[in-house]
């Protein structure tokens, strides 16, 4: 180890230890104690610091991780959102909806001003179409998430990470209930056809 | 006959309560997870469940369970509405008692075929 004291200065301070012993000296036994621990404690520090140097050299090579990383806290708000607009829109056409068929109702009343209350079918059907103008701007947002997603996919590809080979997928829980299945990427879901021969089958 | 609704989205509910109005159930209260469904079922006065599956806390398949494992409400008629399309899902509620089993998204006149066809086996049945 360059720099590390010689065997020879080792002996030399632990003689001098002893002639501290001797001689009662307490600072003196200090200072060669100290200077016995500084000569174990070198092969550590020197490792350490090798260490930290290869550290910081794999850093430097990590490709560098662009704005679609940044944007991942944002990802999970911007689906908040859909789902809040989505929600809202079907609201306000049930809304319509139920209005409508409370019109359709008064029409049959006698008396009935059917000039008012056509006028105003008209206007809730327009209403149920403008309430379907959500679909753009969600569409939007959830394509910009998918791209974020996939620009996330591609730097953790080169990173080595995670396997591409889909058949490595952790096995899952086939009753864990995991929402609508999508054609093309879950496993072929039951038409209701399906389930009613399947219930059949079980006797039900 | 008092219906409970439970659905963690409140436009299903909303969607399915007015499908059940113009079949004539107009006598309905809505749940939006299996534990609050139990508390109610629990509380009394329902004679029918129409549960979703995968909701937040207590599950629909949970609930059915409960429902089955209690006293009370163990002969309960509960319709599973779910987007779960698994065998091995449409299996274990089968085997967890459910009455019937609708896949999302659904039409009217399938939900009105289902509850005919429960009410149908629960008449024989009596």
């Amino acid at each position: 180890m360059s720099g590390a004291p010689s065997r020879e200065e080792i002996a030399l301070h632990l003689r001098a230890a002893l002639a501290a012993i001797g001689a009662a000296d307490e600072a003196a036994l200090k200072a060669e104690l100290a200077a016995i621990v500084h000569w174990q404690e070198q092969p550590l520090m020197a490792g350490l610091a090798k260490l930290a140097q290869q550290l910081g050299e794999a850093l430097r090579e990590l490709p560098v991780v662009d704005a679609a990383v940044a944007e991942l806290p944002d990802v999970c708000a911007r689906l908040d959102h859909v789902v809040a607009m989505t929600e809202q829109a079907t609201h306000r056409t049930l809304d319509l909806v139920e209005d409508s068929q409370r019109l359709m109702e008064a029409l049959n009343a006698p008396g009935a001003d059917h000039g008012v209350l056509l006028k105003a079918l008209r206007g809730n059907l327009s209403d149920m179409a403008l309430a379907q103008s959500y679909q753009d701007l969600t569409g939007q947002i959830i394509r910009k998430v998918a791209g974020i997603v996939r620009d996330v996919h591609e730097q953790l590809g080169a990173l080595g990470l995670p396997p591409g080979d889909t058949t490595r997928r952790p096995a899952t829980n086939p009753l864990a209930a995991s929402g609508p299945a999508v054609a093309g990427i879950d496993r072929s879901a039951a038409s209701q056809r399906d389930a009613d021969d399947l219930l059949s089958d079980l006797g039900l | 006959m008092r219906i409970l609704i439970v659905d963690d989205f409140s436009t299903m509910r909303r969607i399915v309560k007015n499908l059940l109005a113009d079949l004539g159930f107009t006598n309905t209260a809505e749940a939006e997870d299996g534990g609050a469904a139990i508390a109610m079922l629990r509380h009394g006065g329902f004679d029918f469940v129409v549960t979703d599956w995968n909701m937040p806390g207590v599950n629909g398949l949970d609930l059915l369970k409960m429902i089955r494992a209690d006293e009370k409400l163990k002969a309960l008629p509960v319709l599973m509405v779910t987007a779960e399309a698994k065998r091995e899902q449409i299996i274990e509620a089968a085997q967890a008692g459910v009455n019937g089993y609708i896949i999302k998204p659904f039409t009217a006149a399938t939900l009105q075929e289902k509850m005919n066809k429960i009410f149908e086996r629960l008449g024989s049945a009596a």
